[in-house]
């Protein structure tokens, strides 16, 4: 029957495979199901076929197909490394997070690799450049990073991330495969600590764990709730990634950059404690995280430890309003909900707010090119309102008074913004407004 | 008789991937972001705007709410007091509402109508929407009691052509994987980064169940929430519409013909009355021959088809009956690659209802907006080449509704 199916033979239409390294992690595995499901001929490579052939089961179940083992080959670094990655149009590493063990790969991989394949890692941590150092020159220019987002099947956003020797025709060429062939919504991010994505959000993430002390967790997390422009409330959110991954990630930025928000970044205490303990959020339901579930059963922690029965906080007005007002669509109205609200909770919410778009709005230059990147990586990769699209539906000059009121900084790229802030339409950016 | 012609000014559709039940939004919000997205991506007034008509299914069953019509109302101050209207012909709510739409235009009682389909289905689990869809068939006779009554309907749409010409399961499988590979290059498709090969939709096996009859989970089209929002315009608002963007006349599309027929509502009528037809669905092939007729065309000048696989088994009918091939022989064009992207008659390159999705009673206006998108060249990864020529056929219920139209310049 005709072949018009997707089946491309390579990202350079070269007959070669997509060879992942480590694809029994998460990632791999996230990964694999990616590239196959796109029509691509992967390559699963873990220590030992017997856990690269239980990630391929995992692959099928994400995949709901066990078909798409068609596409795919397991092997074992040992025995199968070199002649797979000798053949590879893409080897994409998605190994632990651990500079010496990447390395130790790459060695190997630039020994064997073809001349002209492309050569990724997923991480989401370590420097793309660093990563690269005492490689080949042709390893070097066909090297970079694609920071996908967890779970990739589910998150269309991705980072590519370039170094300086990235050859521009690679960058081309992963763009093409990723938005072309796998859907990817993508930006270009610079290779500074945690790139774009995850530097601006586990800022506002760590900033409100950081209040956890203060206001407890209930209320921090009805507070700056899914009507403040995310899918899930913050807290919750931290549960998700995990306690150790929040705290992998809030510590990399803290001890390798210097910015404006650095205080903000510095890890509560409870939670390294907590991780000391094995307190790691959803991956450990009997230790829990800001929440503990037992059957229908919800506990909230407070910082001394101890789990309490979640009550649900006392309604407040603006809040209530706003998730009122998304759930009818009317976006705009609810944003001006939170810009005039009265209150104390209403102050620290819009504090919260406008300290998320400083801080995106300022990392243009640095962490990204434009505004435009920078709103596509918060709305695809994490499911947050964009700040752009915020400031719009503030107003411009609205929210440098804001700014101003809350001694934020003011981001060059607001006070020479002409017009509209955001590209898209409310068709791009309603699905991040929850009622 | 000749009609005042019917111009189609643009449009736009939700995302179908999103689940709206999530976002905990109300139909409304549906209904507003694919109309302010309409008002922006067309550059309309909306003070110009002079009627709406709105084609949804069942929200009274999905959203417990009627009266659809007048939440176009809420969408913009400057609605208030236009005449609205809903329109409910199951799968085909959609087509019957720009039906209703361009009657009015060449009526000559108004020059600009918004459309707006929509459905927001993911409130309920599957198989409570199983059963409202069900009522788009006779539900005491055909679905009460029964789980997921429409697969094994269409199911037995496929028996029936075993019957009659034999059919292989091969081929609806091919449908399937052509639909989902169509719609990875639709960025607003529900599965475009969904994974389907033939050999996964060929067979039963755990990831894909027999849902009723011969149809499997990979035979069927997507629960969908979504909203479409289009235009359409006499030839004096078209006028100044186009010169106001500085185009001719001719550039802007128009609906060159049209069909629409019903058939009886239980599937054994259906059956029993084409017994002796070639055609399985009689009707349905004259509402097609009736917009052909309309538009003075015949299927040569025809580039590409958006048509209603709500199953495999419906496309595989829609290929015989648009006169593809000869009856029972859709295969062919099947085996052939005709209906994929590149072929000689492409179908469904937005990957049509199973692919892209189906939020039933926005449908039909989806498929007139791709329409559109192809003859207008705006299709992007999923443009037929040098479209200037689509039909759509737009199916409620059982094959009971027909609803046909041709689109272009």
């Amino acid at each position: 029957m005709g072949g018009l199916l997707n089946n491309p033979k390579s990202v350079n239409n070269q007959n070669g495979a997509v060879v992942i390294l480590g694809a029994n992690g998460v990632m791999g595995i996230g990964a694999a199901e990616l590239f196959a499901a796109g029509g691509y001929r992967v390559v699963m490579l873990a220590r030992d076929r017997d856990k690269a052939a239980q990630a391929l089961e995992e692959v099928q179940a994400l995949a709901r197909a066990e078909a798409i083992s068609e596409n795919i080959e397991i092997g074992a670094y040992n025995s199968d490394l070199k002649r797979t990655v000798e053949g590879a149009a893409v080897v994409f590493e998605a190994l632990a997070e651990d500079l010496a063990l990447k390395r130790g790969f790459f060695e190997q991989v630039d020994r064997y690799r073809a001349p002209d394949s492309i050569v990724a890692t997923v991480t989401s941590g370590l420097s793309i450049a660093e990563l690269a150092r005492g490689r080949s020159e042709s390893f070097r220019r066909h090297f970079l990073g694609i920071h996908l987002f967890n779970p990739p099947h589910l998150i269309a956003g991705t980072e590519i991330v370039p170094h300086a020797d990235t050859d521009p025709a690679v960058i081309d060429a992963v763009r093409q495969m990723l938005q072309k062939r796998l859907g990817r919504r993508l930006i270009v991010a610079a290779d500074r600590p945690a790139f774009a994505g995850n530097r601006i959000a586990f800022k506002t993430l760590n900033e409100i764990a950081q209040l956890v002390p203060q206001y407890g967790v209930a209320f921090l997390d009805y507070l700056l709730g899914p009507h403040t422009g995310r899918a899930m409330a913050p807290l919750a959110t931290i549960d998700l990634v995990g306690w150790d991954v929040h705290q992998a990630i809030v510590e990399n930025i803290y001890e390798k950059t210097q910015d404006e928000a650095h205080a903000l970044f510095k890890l509560p205490d409870y939670i390294k404690q907590g991780v000391a303990q094995g307190r790691m959020g959803d991956k450990t339901p009997a230790r829990g995280g800001f929440y503990r579930r037992t059957g229908k059963r919800v506990e909230v922690l407070d910082t001394s430890g101890r789990y309490y029965e979640f009550v649900a906080p006392k309604p407040i007005q603006f809040v209530e309003r706003m998730k009122g007002l998304h759930r009818v669509g009317r976006y705009r109205e609810s944003l001006e909900v939170l810009k005039t609200a009265d209150g104390s909770e209403a102050e620290l919410a819009r504090r919260i707010v406008l300290g998320y778009i400083s801080y995106a709005l300022s990392r243009v230059g640095e962490a990204a090119a434009s505004s435009g990147d920078i709103d596509t990586i918060m709305s695809y990769g994490f499911n947050w309102a964009p700040p752009g699209v915020i400031v719009d539906l503030l107003g411009a000059a609205d929210t440098i008074e804001l700014l101003k009121r809350y001694e934020l900084k003011i981001p060059p790229v607001l006070e020479t913004a002409e017009g509209k802030l955001y590209a898209g339409s409310v068709l791009d950016f309603g699905r991040t407004f929850v009622g | 008789m000749s009609h005042p012609p019917v111009f189609i000014l643009g449009g736009t559709q939700t995302d179908f991937a999103r689940n709206w039940s999530k976002e905990n939004k109300h139909i409304v919000a549906l209904m507003r972001e694919a109309v302010l997205g309409a008002l922006e991506s067309s550059a309309i007034d909306a003070r110009d705007v002079q009627t709406a008509h709105v084609g949804n299914f069942a929200a009274e069953l999905y959203a417990h709410q009627g009266h659809l019509g007048a939440f176009v109302v809420d969408v913009d101050p400057a609605f208030s007091g236009i005449p609205t209207s809903r329109h409910e012909a199951a799968c085909a709510s959609g087509s019957i509402a720009i039906l209703a739409a361009s009657a009015e235009i060449e009526a000559g009682r108004y020059d600009l109508a918004l459309v707006v389909g929509v459905e927001q289905m993911k409130t309920v689990d599957a198989a409570v929407g199983g059963d409202y869809l069900g009522t788009a068939a006779w539900y005491e006779r055909e679905a009460r009691g029964i789980e997921f009554p429409f697969p094994k309907l269409f199911g037995r749409l496929g028996d029936e052509y075993d019957r009659r010409y034999g059919l292989k399961d091969e081929h609806l499988a091919h449908i399937a994987a052509v639909n989902y590979s169509n719609a990875r290059r639709n960025p607003l498709a529900q599965t475009r980064n969904w994974y389907m090969s033939e050999n996964h939709a060929a067979r039963q096996s755990r990831y894909n169940a027999v849902i009723g009859g011969r149809i499997k989970a990979s035979d069927c089209s997507q629960v969908t929430d979504g909203a479409v929002a289009i235009f359409l315009a006499s030839e004096k608002y078209a006028r100044e519409y186009a010169k106001r963007r500085r185009l001719e006349l001719v550039a802007i599309p128009r609906i060159l013909g049209w069909g629409h027929r019903t058939a009886p509502i239980e599937f054994d009528t259906k059956m029993a009355e084409s017994r002796s037809n070639p055609y399985i669905l009689p009707h349905t092939r004259q509402a097609i021959l009736d917009a052909f007729a309309r538009a003075g065309v015949s299927l040569e000048q025809i580039a590409a088809i958006e048509t209603h696989d709500c199953f495999t088994t419906s496309e595989y009918m829609a290929i015989d009956h648009f006169g593809i091939t000869a009856p029972g022989q859709s295969w062919k064009a099947v085996e052939e690659g005709v209906i994929e992207l590149g072929g000689a008659m492409p179908i469904n390159p937005s990957g049509g209802l199973i692919g892209a999705g189906h939020p039933v009673g926005a449908t039909g206006v989806r498929q007139l907006l791709d329409a559109f998108k192809q003859v207008t060249g705006n299709a992007g990864d999923y443009q037929v080449e040098g479209a200037k020529k689509v039909a759509t056929l737009n199916i409620g219920g059982s094959g009971t509704t027909s609803c046909a139209f041709v689109v272009g310049n």
